[in-house]
Order: C-alpha cells, then structure tokens, then sequence
C-alpha cells in the first residue's frame, strides 16, 4: 500500500507544499496588508525557484486574504484581542487549528492546480491530484506541530 | 470625491488584494506565452546559483549512474562511426559540429548544420504540468532560444529561456506544445505528454494501416526544432479508438527524466534562414 502510494506511476502524482504554513502562523493580529503583501513575496519566492511565474504567488494571496475571516469565524474572541500571539494548538485546540489550516491549505492547493493546469479537460485527475497533495500537506503539517510546539508540560 | 475616499478606505483591504491579484495574472499570461520575459524564471542569476550550489552537493552521489549512462552513449557512438564513415569536427573540447547531408542520387543537400555543446543540468522536474530544466550555460557560453535539448538516450526538450550564464528548458514532459515524431517506416505523427506519468507519453492518430509493432522506435523529424533521428522513445502499448478507428500509441520515453545530468544543446545554424524564410511564406499567402 505505501509503496503504491509513494511510486509517481502508481497513484497520480501528487506534490505536498509545507510553505503556506508560513502563512498561517503570523502573528494573529497581523493587518491584513501586511499579510497581503507577506503572502504575494513568498509566493514570488517560490515561483522563481519553480519557473511558474506568478501561480504561487496568486494563491498565496488568495489564502492571505481569507486567512482573517476563518480565524475570526473559528476564535472565540476578536483578533486584536490576542495581542502578540501566534495561531497554534496551544491557543486554538487541535480541531480550530485543523479546520483552520485544512479550509486554507485545500483553497490554496485547488487555487494552484487548477492555475497550473489551466483546463478541466480531464477534472477527475485535478480533483484527485487536489486532494492527494492536501492530504499529504496535511500529514506534514501535524507532523511540523508535533515536532516545534513547545511542550510545556514535559518541562515542569 | 469624499464619498470616494470613504470608499477606498473601507475597501482598502480588498482593492490590494485584487492588485495584487491581477498583478500575478498578468505574470502568469505572459509566461504562459511561451515566449514570456525571463526575468521571473529559474535562468536568473540568483536563482541560477543557488541551483547550481545545490547541485554541486548532490552532483557526486550521482557520479556512477552517469558513468554508466556515459559508457553507453560511447558504445552507441562508436558503433555509428564505425558503420558511416563521416567526418567529425572537433572545434573545441565538447565543441561537435556536424553537417546533417542527405544523398539524393547525384545531388548532396545539406539542409542542417548542427553544433553540440554540453550543458549540466542544475534543476529539474517531473511532477509539475509543465516541467522545466535549468541548465548551467547561457548566451555567453552560446545558447539560444529555441535550440534543441537532447540527452544521450534521446530527446529531452527545448530552450525557453536564457541568461547570461543559465538557460531554462521546457521538458518534452509539458501539455503545452507536441513535437513532430515518425515512426521507423516514415509515417509522421505527433508525441504529446499527457501529463501525470513521467515514463508514459503518447502519440495519436496513426492511421490503421500502419503496422505498428510493441518496441517500434519512435523518432523525430526534420520538420520541428530537432536534429532529425533523434530517439524519442519506444512503442509499449498500441490501442484502436473505437470512435474513429484510428491507432492510439502508448510511448516510453527513452530519456530518463528522473535522472538527467548531462545534456547537449543543439544548435542549427541554418534554422534562422529556414524559420525567416517559412514566416515569409506565412505572411505572403495571409495577404
């Protein structure tokens, strides 16, 4: 199963991206111009190295400016209340932050491909290529919060 | 006007996003041209050497695959030369030129002169929809737009853009532009990539009276880009469409794409004349 799963021909090709996540964890009451402006570079960045000038850029954007809205639908209290804290499971809980980065990673991920596929020719591969690739940047994503956040009931 | 300014300052948030937005729709539109700027691609210079810093680290674990893929190439070059006896010019150290000549009874024409440099590959893909290799030569070291990219297994793709000291190639693995292809009887088709697998391409419409047999040889002609001959895969699975009862081709790819490290950019110093020359005639019959 795993080894269908990770060979190119076996299962559509489907490519993880860890990079919006940058994204996602700036501070929670970053204005969103600022975050607009965040998310147009790091896309940039990343267009640059892959020759797909401006596909990663759009959605970067595209997830910049929807990151506020979720955040405000899923936090209890309004943003400017946080202060200077930064979304995680620590101040959110597992199931927000997942809902969270999971509606954002997915927009971005459908943003993308359908940008760089540009038809929907063959729309069965795009949708399994969209959800693979969300999938597997999902499963990086928990591992990245198991390994960097601070746990502080191991150090008391 | 005051209204205006209320406007843009509840809006302000948005009216960035939509710049901002449009802005990346305009770089995709212009690259999506094919002939876009290269500003924005893998042959900037910065981009350019921190590919090539990466790939001096990872050059040296891949220097016993290439050892093979070099000894096999000498092997197939050494029995070409040894059946046809034509003249090799070395100008320079991996500087080959060759004039491609075609005997037709008592006349020579000479419709092609090619120069081969090598080129190491830097950066390389196979999973995007269109996959681009970025080579470590550029318009100092001679390369052009639109010259050939081949491997010594076969076709690889074309130079799309170029910088003082890198150049970018669009890999046959790309749903944008088919390359002219004929079979080892003559019968001229196209290869198209549809998308997805790297070891699977395929080519369509071969009509049924073609005997096409599993491990046939498909190559490319003179019509396109390419030097003519060059290898660009092998038959693997042949099918009928029901729906036009025309033969549908399943092509291995004979380059690996996975693991491409040396390459040769062709250059057709007559592809200039050729190309001013059949954009005459374009623009003569629009008229």
């Amino acid at each position: 199963m795993i080894r269908w799963w990770a060979q190119p021909s076996g299962f559509p090709v489907f490519i993880p991206y860890l990079y919006p996540l940058f994204i996602l964890l700036l501070p929670l009451e970053t204005p969103v111009w600022l975050l607009l402006i965040i998310g147009f570079f790091t896309g940039l960045t990343v267009d640059v190295f892959n020759s797909t000038a401006g596909m990663h850029a759009f959605a970067c954007v595209l997830i910049a400016y929807l990151r506020t809205n979720v955040l405000n639908a899923l936090l209890p209290k309004h943003l400017s209340e946080y202060g200077n804290q930064i979304p995680g499971i620590k101040n959110m809980g597992w199931v927000p932050f997942l809902t969270y980065s999971g509606f954002l990673i997915l927009i971005h991920h459908v943003a993308f491909f359908t940008v760089e596929m540009w038809s929907f020719h063959n729309i069965g591969y795009l949708l399994l290529k969209i959800v693979a690739s969300a999938f597997t940047s999902m499963l990086l994503i928990v591992c990245y919060l198991l390994l960097f956040t601070r746990q502080t009931a191991l150090r008391n | 006007m005051r209204n205006f300014i209320l406007f843009i300052r509840r809006f302000s948030n948005f009216l960035l996003f939509a710049v901002l937005e449009i802005v990346c729709i305009i770089l995709i539109a212009r690259t999506n041209t094919l002939q876009g700027s290269d500003v924005l691609s893998s042959a900037n210079t910065v981009v350019g050497l921190i590919s090539e810093k990466r790939d001096n680290i990872a050059y040296y674990f891949r220097l016993r695959d290439m050892n093979d893929s070099l000894l096999k190439e000498n092997a197939r070059l050494q029995t070409l030369f040894a059946l046809s006896h034509k003249s090799y010019d070395t100008l320079k150290d991996s500087l080959v030129s060759q004039s491609y000549t075609s005997r037709d009874s008592t006349h020579i024409i000479q419709y092609a002169n090619y120069i081969f440099r090598t080129a190491r590959v830097i950066k390389n893909s196979v999973t995007a929809t269109n996959n681009f290799i970025t080579l470590g030569r550029g318009s100092e070291q001679g390369v052009r737009k639109n010259m050939a990219v081949i491997s010594g297994n076969g076709a690889v793709g074309r130079v799309l853009y170029v910088s003082n000291n890198f150049s970018v190639a669009l890999s046959l693995l790309n749903v944008k532009q088919k390359v002219s292809a004929q079979l080892k009887d003559g019968t001229i088709g196209s290869v198209m990539w549809p998308e997805g697998n790297p070891d699977v391409m395929i080519m369509e419409d071969i009509s049924q009276q073609i005997k096409v047999n599993i491990g046939d040889s498909v190559f490319t002609t003179s019509y396109s880009f390419f030097p003519q001959d060059i290898l660009i895969g092998t038959v693997i699975k042949k099918k009928i469409v029901k729906k036009n009862n025309l033969q549908f081709l399943y092509v291995k790819p004979a380059t690996n794409f996975r693991n491409l490290q040396y390459v040769y950019i062709v250059e057709n110093t007559k592809m200039e004349e050729r190309l001013k020359l059949e954009d005459s005639t374009l623009t003569n019959t629009k008229k």
